[in-house]
């Protein structure tokens, strides 16, 4: 009984755990697979030794015969031995032993140990005289024979005849005493082949062995194949040489290969078998799980159930609906009334219900009772325990089918005090909005434009295009009258009444359509439009006549109230009164029209600009007429100001005006502009700096074009500069003329009293001749003077086309005979076809005045060379005359070196009256000419010419 | 008294012979020599003093002249460190009537006076007797 039981239990346990189970089967099933396939592997083992053993003995047999026969032969051989113990016919019977014993390869008699006898002889001759007993390695054996006195086979060893060999030697005892040996030689290798002859040993190696009598270590005579050690292996022993015979198998692990198949086999069922097994034992139990699956979530429904009547957010009751007890609450109920879990089932919901509330309350449990509703829910008030009255929504269910007796209700509680708190709220809203309403400074409409909304609908206008729209109600006046007539006004304020003129609101509650006049058709139609587009607001401008017909200027706002955007059934309409505003705002603007007619009428560009980026905020149209760019033009770049200031006054300009600026100080300042079309103009602009609490806000100011006044400013410093430069020219001749004639005129004074003084007439005459030349020096120089004021009054100077070349080789010919003198070269390098407009009296006379002096003031070293050239500088055309002569040190001479009577050499010719004159000509030419000098090496002259 | 030595530097030859005409008529200067431009001038004022002659106790001198005018020579004097401790009493004679000239002299405190030509006999006795 006790073991069944364990057996049942072990059985459950196996069912309970399939995977085990599984695996005890297989394990099971592998055992006994394994105990078969060694038990068969046993038995075909020891079938296979028995087979190497049959085999084994067959070879001993065959063996053993072959020494039987050997043992005749050396018998037959010992009895042809006389009684003298000589041999007789050992030949002839050698030789028939020999024939008939084919392992044998020799026979031998052995008198006293010693070889003496062989047939045959051929092949044996070494064995001849061979000691046997004093030989070492044949030594023992052949003592042990002798011993015995019996036949002993030695070896196998190896021959002196060549190969191995067996030699079976019987001891031969004449009379009791020993003779000697007949022996035998049995070549090894015929000796197995006789043996082997008729044995299959396809499947095993042979093995022929002995121990070493001397060294007791095994010899093999075969080779070794094999380890003939192991279980796969027989021996046996020949006790007449000492000789072990041994078989062994091929293939040994045939076996075992041929076991594995069926094993493997074996073992593969059994893990199929255990599988199986599995497979089937594990339904039972996934069946278990799914029932403790179930069990759990039916637990873990019952748990949330329970937490949610628990905790659940809302108060949830269970109250037995005839007594109206509590028979359960949650938490949160109990929290909402205040009451303890005890305390409540004590109580009755209407123990704790508003009085006022409770009638309703009574009514829907009586129908529930009678079956004749599933379920009521009503808002209705708890008395809580401290006494403050709580809004609840009370949802209640029976817990009884239909037509079951009643049993108990659900009820499920939700706290909406604060939502009834905020309906209070919007209703205190609702009625301070009417205050607002009513009281607002601005006539106000409420108006019902839903029934116009639908019209439009039907119309098909709605999200049309609202110039589409505009043009149906243009067409169609009468649409538009019969969409006034559809609004519905709800209600006016006071303010509306009083706009209106109306003593009370009945009189405005009934249409829209009265107020609706010819002038404010089109207000009308932009609200119908704004209503088609699913516009919220509305704001517009427009004009309506009162009931005085009187224009009036509204402001008219028109707002859906939220909520009602769809619907459109209550929208507020503003109608503001801004006649006066408007009125206002078109005196503003029409001064400013004035302003900024006499802005323009201004000739100069009226401006204003930020004070801190100059970003221009306005400038007057004049900007167009002065510099050509539209006040939009100049207005759209903020810095168009700068940017377009001339660029050698822009940061000038700009610096001035920021410093002025920070310094808060008016100021007026002139730069150059660049106009549209790329010419400068020349501005004077006038800047206002305006503050506001100590802080420049912007700056005003007026552009005044000046470019005339700068023109003729310019034009005045030219004529002024010339002036000077007159001046300066006659103060210089008027010093020429007084100190030149000074000179002499002194020298005349000076000798007219020497005269007067002198005492002899000789000196007299003296001072007379002395006179002469004084008024000839004077004559000339009146000459030279004269000639000056001439060529200063440009007296018929006539300029003509003369070619250059021509006069500078006139004058080398005029200079001839100096160039000669001096062996002056003159290198011209000017193209010949250079014309100049000059005239040809004062050319003839610089280039010989220059040249004259060039080759009059050479260096006394070396050979005057004058160099001539045509050069364009500074877009001026320039005459170089260049020399290699003494050269004049300008810096003492610089200012002196054309003016009259300026010498600077001791050479008696030099008057100080060529590069005068030179200047002077060239002057009136309105050219120029410079001089660069180095002394001792040079002079270069460049004429200027126009 | 002493008769004084006078040199006269001025690059008018005829005004050369007039006044050296003058200055003797004077008799007033152990004796006169003329010179026509500041560097002749100075050269032999420098010879002078390295022959260690007597050197001039007036020197009368022109402002415009060629290679060295009036003003390059007082100069080029000012710098002969062996003037220093001789006075020599420069006059200009000019004939020039700028004003500027006039200023200009004053900046020199070896020019004593600017006489402007014609320079009488009166002239040069004033200059003889105004130690």
């Amino acid at each position: 009984m006790t073991s069944k039981n364990y057996r049942l239990k072990f059985f459950r346990w196996l069912i309970a755990k399939p995977k085990t189970a599984g695996l005890f089967t297989f394990l099971l099933l592998s055992t006994i697979v394994g105990f078969i396939g060694f038990q068969q592997y046993k038995i075909v083992k020891d079938d296979e030794q028995l087979v190497m053993k049959n085999t084994l003995h067959v070879i001993h047999q065959n063996i053993e015969q072959s020494l039987k026969n050997s043992y005749t032969s050396t018998l037959t051989v010992a009895l042809t031995i006389n009684d003298q113990g000589i041999p007789e016919n050992f030949d002839t019977i050698s030789k028939k032993l020999l024939h008939s014993n084919l392992p044998l390869s020799a026979i031998q008699l052995v008198p006293k140990g010693v070889v003496k006898y062989v047939y045959p002889m051929k092949g044996n001759e070494a064995a001849i005289g061979l000691n046997i007993l004093e030989t070492p390695y044949l030594k023992e054996e052949a003592l042990q024979s002798i011993k015995n006195q019996k036949m002993y086979f030695a070896g196998p060893i190896k021959l002196k005849q060549g190969g191995t060999g067996i030699v079976g030697r019987l001891p031969v005892f004449q009379g009791g005493d020993f003779w000697g040996f007949s022996a035998v030689i049995i070549k090894l290798k015929e000796l197995l082949q006789t043996s082997l002859a008729y044995v299959d040993l396809s499947k095993y190696y042979f093995q022929f062995s002995k121990i070493d009598p001397t060294t007791k270590k095994e010899v093999y005579f075969l080779p070794i194949e094999n380890n003939f050690a192991n279980n796969y292996s027989v021996s046996l022993v020949v006790p007449d040489g000492n000789w072990k015979l041994a078989l062994t198998a091929k293939q040994q692990n045939y076996l075992t290969a041929a076991m594995l198949i069926p094993t493997i086999l074996g073992l593969f069922l059994a893990a199929l078998f255990g599988f199986l097994i599995t497979l089937i034992l594990k339904k039972p139990a996934e069946l278990q799980l799914l029932i403790n699956q179930q069990a759990e979530k039916l637990l873990k429904s019952e748990i949330k159930f329970k937490t949610i009547f628990d905790q659940a957010a809302v108060g949830i009751t269970n109250v037995d609906p005839i007594s109206g007890k509590f028979i359960e609450a949650n938490n949160q109920f109990c929290e909402l009334v205040g009451f303890t879990q005890q305390e409540l089932k004590e109580k009755t919901y209407q123990s704790i219900t508003h009085p006022d509330d409770l009638a309703n309350d009574e009514n829907n449990i009586s129908k529930i009772k009678q079956g004749l509703i599933r379920n009521y829910s009503i808002e209705k008030r708890y008395i809580t325990k401290e006494g403050n009255i709580i809004w609840v929504n009370l949802s209640v269910s029976p817990l009884w089918n239909e037509n079951e007796k009643p049993t108990s209700t659900i009820a499920v509680t939700q706290d909406i005090t604060l939502r009834k708190e905020a309906e209070e709220l919007v209703k205190k809203t609702e009625n301070r909005y009417k205050g607002i309403f009513e009281d607002s400074p601005l006539p106000l409409w409420e108006e019902d434009f839903s029934e116009v909304k639908k019209n439009l609908e039907v119309l098909g206008l709605m999200h049309k295009s609202e110039e589409e729209v505009t043009a149906y109600f243009q067409q169609n006046p009468n649409e538009t009258k019969k969409c006034s007539a559809l609004v519905k006004v709800i209600n006016v304020n006071q303010e509306c009444l009083r706009f209106n003129k109306v003593d009370n609101k009945e009189a405005l509650r009934m249409s829209l359509s009265p107020f609706i006049h010819e002038e404010s058709i089109a207000t009308f139609v932009q609200q119908l439009v704004a209503i088609t587009q699913e516009k919220k607001k509305l704001n517009l401008e427009a004009i309506i006549i009162d009931n005085e017909n009187q224009f009036r200027n509204i402001n008219l706002r028109w707002n859906i109230i939220s909520g009602y955007e769809d619907t459109l059934e209550r929208v507020i309409v503003s109608t503001e009164d801004i006649t006066e505003r408007k009125n206002t705002e078109k005196k503003i603007i029409d001064s400013q029209k004035q302003i900024e007619s006499l802005i323009n009428t201004i000739d100069g560009i009226v401006w204003e600009c930020d004070s801190k980026s100059f970003c221009f905020s306005f400038i007057s149209k004049k900007v167009e007429r002065i510099l050509g760019y539209t006040p939009e033009e100049w207005l759209a770049s903020p810095t168009f100001w700068a940017d377009h200031i001339y660029p050698e006054d822009r940061e000038s300009t700009v610096n001035y005006c920021i410093l002025k600026t920070n310094q808060q100080l008016n100021h007026d300042f002139e730069y150059r502009m660049i106009a549209k079309n790329g010419s400068i103009v020349w501005l004077k602009d006038i800047v206002n700096v305006v503050v506001e609490n100590d802080n420049s806000i912007s700056l005003r100011g007026i552009m005044i074009d000046i470019t005339k006044n700068k023109e003729s400013e310019e034009d005045l410093n030219n004529s002024f500069n010339l002036v000077t430069e007159q001046n300066k020219r006659l103060l210089n001749f008027s010093y020429i003329v007084s100190h030149n004639l000074r000179s002499h005129t002194s020298n005349i004074t000076s000798i007219i009293s020497l005269i007067e003084m002198s005492d002899s007439e000789e000196e007299k005459t003296d001072l007379l001749l002395l006179l002469k030349s004084v008024s000839n020096s004077l004559n000339e120089t009146m000459l030279h003077l004269n000639e000056v004021i001439n060529i200063r009054n440009n007296i018929g100077l006539v300029s003509e086309s003369v070619n250059l070349n021509q006069y500078i080789e006139a004058a080398q010919n005029v200079l001839s005979e100096q160039i000669t003198a001096k062996k002056a070269t003159i290198l011209t390098q000017i193209p010949r076809d250079v014309v100049v407009n000059y005239n040809p009296a004062y050319l003839e006379s610089v280039l010989y005045n220059i040249l004259s002096n060039s080759i009059r003031y050479s260096h006394p070293d070396r050979l005057p060379i004058i160099n001539i050239k045509w050069l364009i500088e500074d877009e001026m055309n320039v005459l170089q005359i260049s020399d290699n002569g003494i050269g004049i040190d300008l810096v003492k001479n610089a200012d002196k070196i054309f003016g009259m009577y300026k010498t600077f050499s001791n050479n008696p010719e030099s008057k100080g009256i060529g590069l005068f004159i030179t200047k002077n000509q060239i002057d009136a030419m309105n050219g120029a000419i410079t001089v660069n000098s180095i002394p001792n090496e040079g002079t270069t002259f460049k004429i200027y010419i126009r | 008294m002493k008769k004084k030595k006078i040199w006269v530097i001025d690059d008018d030859a005829i005004y050369q012979i007039i006044v050296t005409k003058i200055i003797q008529k004077t008799n007033l200067f152990s004796t006169i020599s003329s010179f026509y431009d500041g560097k002749n001038g100075i050269e032999a004022l420098a010879d002078t003093i390295a022959n260690k002659e007597s050197l001039p106790d007036i020197i009368l001198l022109d402002i415009n002249m060629p290679i060295m005018d009036g003003w390059g020579f007082m100069e080029e004097m000012a710098k002969l460190e062996a003037l220093k401790n001789k006075t020599i009493t420069v006059y200009i004679a000019s004939s020039s009537i700028a004003y500027e000239d006039k200023l200009k002299s004053k900046t020199y405190p070896a020019i004593l006076g600017y006489l402007s030509k014609p320079i009488s006999i009166n002239d040069i006795q004033l200059l003889a007797s105004n130690d």
